[in-house]
């Protein structure tokens, strides 16, 4: 080889030499460091002016406001004690908490199970994974429309195609509850199921493989090597049905408006009903005080539990 | 083309420190490698001198002035990433034109681009792959469009990052014999980094090792091999790594444990009777004994053979003496079976003499004191062969 | 072709045969709802309360619901909703992404200090109860003149977009290999122009899986613009609902059709980003 790579003729060429008596321009440290921080400035006005509605929301739980009385004034912890002495509040409570408790528990079942099913399943099973995602990605409140139109006694088609005659009452209080919940289990198991099916795809095919070389059952391997290594994205999806079923309310409030009576009203659906039908801001906001103190504290412990499982998930991996 | 010197480089990553007060010196052309272990600093230092790296304290100068503050594109420098971060949307082509087309390289017509990037690939030998993307490339085709992307712009500094790590041993050695000849071609300064001691010794007019961080010997290749400053040094080079023998002194000679080695002591290495120190001979510079008498100035060993591989056309010999492993690799293609007895000669001015390492940590690295020949130090200038 | 077997997977057997059961047993619960809809929406008012399964069909709901004569007999108006909800959470989705891909490339390339208070407080929007912030909104929107306006829903709904765009970006970007921005810097370009010319066209499908998802749920709220807007600019979600409410003759099959037409976009959408469904759903979290 003879070729030179450089001849002088393009290095002349360059026409960025530095300038004659300064050298090539410079960038002083603190602009440098200062970069990151203002690509983030929009974000972070726009962070803390939805910070401000919050803080003044948790702030009204202080004051006495109804549209009643617009000039409001600080009291205290009274509307936490009138709320927490409040039997309907705690129906509330206990609404909510069994709505989010069962509603979660069922769609990890069976999200995880049709995860696992869908995996071992042949031609079908491609089929209908895509639309798995169906039910997830209608608005909860049409959902809650649709339902509705099928619970109806005389014209819905649940009725007629279960055999249970043109009275059955859906919505009556003793099945309200159950009701909302079944939608919200039509609704949402697709999420567990996606999360999860993404989550056994990508585990390593090896532990798998040895295990069959060693001659391993199916539900050996299952419970000894394919949950262990599940559980981070199966504690995902926990969390996120479980904080958001929570705070639920389209689909109920489109259903039964937290009726019968109280027998599906959730928190938010009676913080609604104080705030906007009753016009009682500051009884409201106090629900909402509560309820969001209660998503923070188990949203924390949730995710110490994650940690710790996605630590043994790796480790498991070894 | 233009010098480029450090002083006193220091990085840091959060708590843990990158490297420390590196200061080199390197000449206008001159290809200087830094040799190291991973993790040692290599990049840390090439990153440093592109700008792509902050640095906590020191300063960088190309042709004598300072890079301080200077944002990497004003910095007139190309490298060679190990990773060879090659544009995955863009083509061969493409990826070769970049550094053309930012206008910061110089102003190149349509024509003149086209031009030098058919140089460039022609000479690298990829000019069939100008339309293929990247991950259509093998990894030793996608390291020459990394160095072809280097090549086909000037530059002040090349800077290389391992090119060569991620290639077969077949295509490194290959690479490495191309390298050399574009090397003396460009004749732009070139920063190589690597931790594949024998790319260093074939590629660098100087060699830097680099440890932790910091730089531990700045020498030619002659001076790295002949007189490592410790014993860290003289194992990063050479495969199989240097002997090294624990030895006592004793009326005048370096004894080792069976008095299988005793080497006379040179009036310059400052070692009192009782001192203990370290034998340090390279395997290769071991011969199989040819007379019944040792060769003047060659130190006899006797021992048993251990193990015996074959190489090709050398031995890989390992022998007890006195109880100490010794490997040795010598040509021949001899059998020797385990236990037979050899005697092999080993030139006295190949012993290399270290310090003992301290009570607490018998496997620390010690400086180097001297050879078992009093030295001549020769003067070589930084640029010759050894 | 032998295809390899994931994890659990094993070849057709008993197994798998009943495992196909299974699933057709779900999807049946699943599907069923979504089929009766459809078949609802085609019937006309005389059928829709007659008759099941057997009908001859009809598309002149659709067109109803979307003319003003759908309005006059349910007091609807649903294609004004229809335009508001596109406009509106086009918005929204613009919006975030313009504020919010600079943000995550920030915190994703250089994980400054803070960055990460910055990126959980954003999430934290996500799992706050939606009244928490509504309330006060209420009084302050009526306050200002925001109530019942676009401005004001684009502004709330960035309570959706946001910590969507920058969580999932933000995954991009911690993704992409720095050294690619590093070769263009050394090539020539300026950060800006490493940025558009490198790392944009990287995290394009992050991009447009952010901005679908974003614009899905958007699309989908419903307690905002329930509580936020008034009549002049209503969104789909709220037209739907407003079927149902009231005396006076239910059209069920008019219920249907618009339910239909609203729930079409988001699933017309969700298809085309199904690759990057789950990254986008877990917020990042979860990578398939």
């Amino acid at each position: 080889m003879t070729t030179t790579v450089h001849d002088r003729d393009t290095r002349a060429r360059r026409g960025q030499r530095p300038r004659r008596g300064g050298g090539p321009p410079t960038v002083p440290t603190w602009r440098r460091k200062l970069r990151p921080y203002l690509l983030s400035v929009p974000a972070l006005l726009i962070t803390v002016g939805i910070l401000y509605p919050f803080v003044l929301g948790a702030y009204y739980a202080f004051l006495n406001y109804a549209a009643v009385r617009p000039n409001p004034v600080f009291v205290g912890l009274d509307n936490f004690k009138t709320v927490l002495s409040d039997p309907i509040f705690w129906t509330s409570v206990r609404v909510t908490a069994i709505y989010a408790l069962v509603a979660t528990a069922v769609e990890t079942v069976l999200g995880v199970g049709i995860a696992l099913l869908l995996n071992r399943s042949s031609l079908i099973g491609k089929v209908f994974e895509r639309v798995l995602i169906l039910p997830l990605m209608i608005a909860p409140v049409i959902a809650g429309v649709i339902w509705r139109l099928m619970f109806n006694p005389q014209f819905g088609i649940l009725n007629h195609v279960l055999g249970l005659g043109s009275t059955f009452n859906w919505l009556s209080t003793k099945t309200a509850l159950w009701s909302v919940i079944l939608v919200d289990i039509w609704i949402f198991t697709p999420f567990v199921a996606i999360l999860v099916l993404a989550g056994i795809r990508s585990l390593p095919k090896e532990p798998f493989e040895a295990s069959d070389v060693d001659g391993a059952s199916w539900f050996y391997q299952f419970r000894r090597l394919m949950l262990p290594m599940m559980w981070p994205y199966i504690l995902v999806a926990v969390i996120f049905r479980f904080m958001d079923s929570l705070k639920i309310f389209d689909h109920v409030f489109v259903l039964t408006a937290g009726g019968p009576g109280t027998t599906t009203r959730t928190l938010q659906i009676g913080a609604y009903e104080d705030s906007i039908i009753n016009l009682n801001y500051s009884i409201g906001s106090t629900y909402m005080f509560l309820l969001w103190a209660l998503v923070f504290l188990t949203a924390r412990y949730l995710v110490s539990v994650l940690g710790k499982a996605q630590k043994r998930a790796a480790g498991s991996e070894t | 083309m233009a010098t480029l010197e450090t002083h006193g480089l220091t990085t840091s990553y959060g708590k843990t420190r990158g490297i420390e007060d590196v200061t080199l010196d390197i000449g206008d052309g001159e290809f200087f490698v830094i040799l190291g272990p991973s993790g040692a600093g290599k990049t840390t230092t090439l990153k440093s001198v592109a700008g792509l790296v902050d640095v906590d304290s020191g300063e960088v100068a190309i042709g004598g002035v300072s890079m301080t503050g200077v944002e990497p594109y004003h910095r007139n420098v190309a490298m060679a990433f190990e990773s060879y971060a090659l544009y995955p949307q863009k083509t061969v082509s493409q990826n070769l034109a970049s550094p053309l087309r930012s206008g910061r390289t110089g102003r190149y017509s349509e024509e003149d681009q086209k031009r030098r990037i058919e140089l460039v690939t022609t000479t690298l030998g990829i000019n069939h792959l100008l339309k293929r993307f990247p991950r259509e490339l093998s990894n030793g085709q996608r390291q020459r469009v990394a160095l072809g992307r280097v090549l086909v712009r000037p530059a002040d500094v090349y800077l290389l990052d391992e090119p060569l790590s991620h290639l077969d041993a077949k295509l490194r050695a290959a690479m490495r014999a191309e390298l050399k000849q574009l090397g003396e071609m460009s004749s732009t300064t070139s920063l190589y980094v690597t931790h594949d001691y024998q790319e260093a010794l074939a590629l660098g007019d100087r060699i830097a090792v680099l440890r932790e961080g910091r730089l531990v010997q700045v020498g030619t290749p002659e001076e790295i091999w002949h007189r490592p400053v410790d014993t860290f040094v003289a194992k990063a080079l050479g495969q199989p790594e240097i002997n090294l023998v624990d030895a006592v002194v004793d009326h005048g000679v370096l004894r080792t444990q069976g008095d299988a080695l005793e080497v006379p002591l040179a009036g310059d290495l400052d070692l009192t009777p009782g001192d203990h120190a370290r034998i340090g001979i390279r395997p290769r510079d071991i011969e199989l004994s040819r007379g019944a008498e040792p060769l003047a100035d060659h130190l006899r060993v006797r021992a048993t053979v251990q193990l015996s591989e074959r190489l090709g056309r050398e031995i890989e010999l390992t022998v007890d003496a006195g109880g100490v492993s010794i490997v040795a690799v010598t040509p021949g293609a001899h059998v020797f079976d385990e236990g037979q007895s050899v005697e092999l000669d080993i030139p006295l001015d190949h012993v290399h003499v270290f310090a003992a390492p301290d009570g607490d940590d018998p496997e620390a690295d010690t400086t180097r004191l001297g050879s078992a020949i009093v030295e001549h130090v020769s003067a070589t200038s930084g640029r010759q062969q050894p | 072709m032998a295809t390899e077997l994931m994890p659990g997977q094993k070849r057709f057997t008993a197994g798998t045969i009943l495992a196909d059961v299974a699933i057709v047993g779900w999807f049946v619960f699943s599907l069923f709802p979504i089929v009766w809809m459809v078949l609802l929406s085609l019937k006309t008012s005389a059928d829709q309360t007659s008759t099941y399964f057997a009908f001859s069909p009809t598309l002149e709901n659709f067109g109803t619901v979307l003319s003003a004569k759908g309005e006059a007999l349910t007091s609807v108006n649903f294609s004004h909703a229809l335009i508001t909800s596109v406009i509106n959470c086009g918005a929204a989705v613009i919006v975030s992404l313009v504020i919010g891909i600079p943000a995550a490339y920030a915190a994703g390339r250089w994980k400054y200090r803070g960055s990460n208070d910055l990126m959980f407080t954003i999430l934290s929007f996500r799992f706050a109860p939606e009244l928490m912030v509504i309330v006060p909104l209420f009084v302050i929107y009526n306050q200002i003149g925001l109530f019942d306006t676009k401005v004001g829903l684009i502004w709330v709904l960035q309570l959706v977009t946001m910590p969507l765009v920058v969580w999932i970006l933000r995954s991009y970007f911690e993704d992409m290999p720095a050294e690619l921005e590093q070769a263009a810097l050394l090539d020539g370009y300026t950060r800006r122009r490493a940025f558009v010319m490198v790392a944009l066209p990287l995290v394009r499908p992050g991009i447009a899986a952010a901005a679908l998802l974003a614009f899905i749920f958007a699309w989908n709220n419903y307690v905002f613009p329930l509580i936020l807007t008034g009549s002049d600019n209503s969104t789909v979600t709220v037209a739907i609902s407003k079927y149902l409410g009231g005396g006076g003759q239910a059209y069920y099959n008019l219920t249907a059709a618009a339910a239909i037409i609203g729930a079409l976009p988001p699933l017309i959408l969700a298809l085309t980003i199904q690759r990057y469904l789950v990254r986008g759903l877990s917020f990042g979290a979860v990578k398939s």
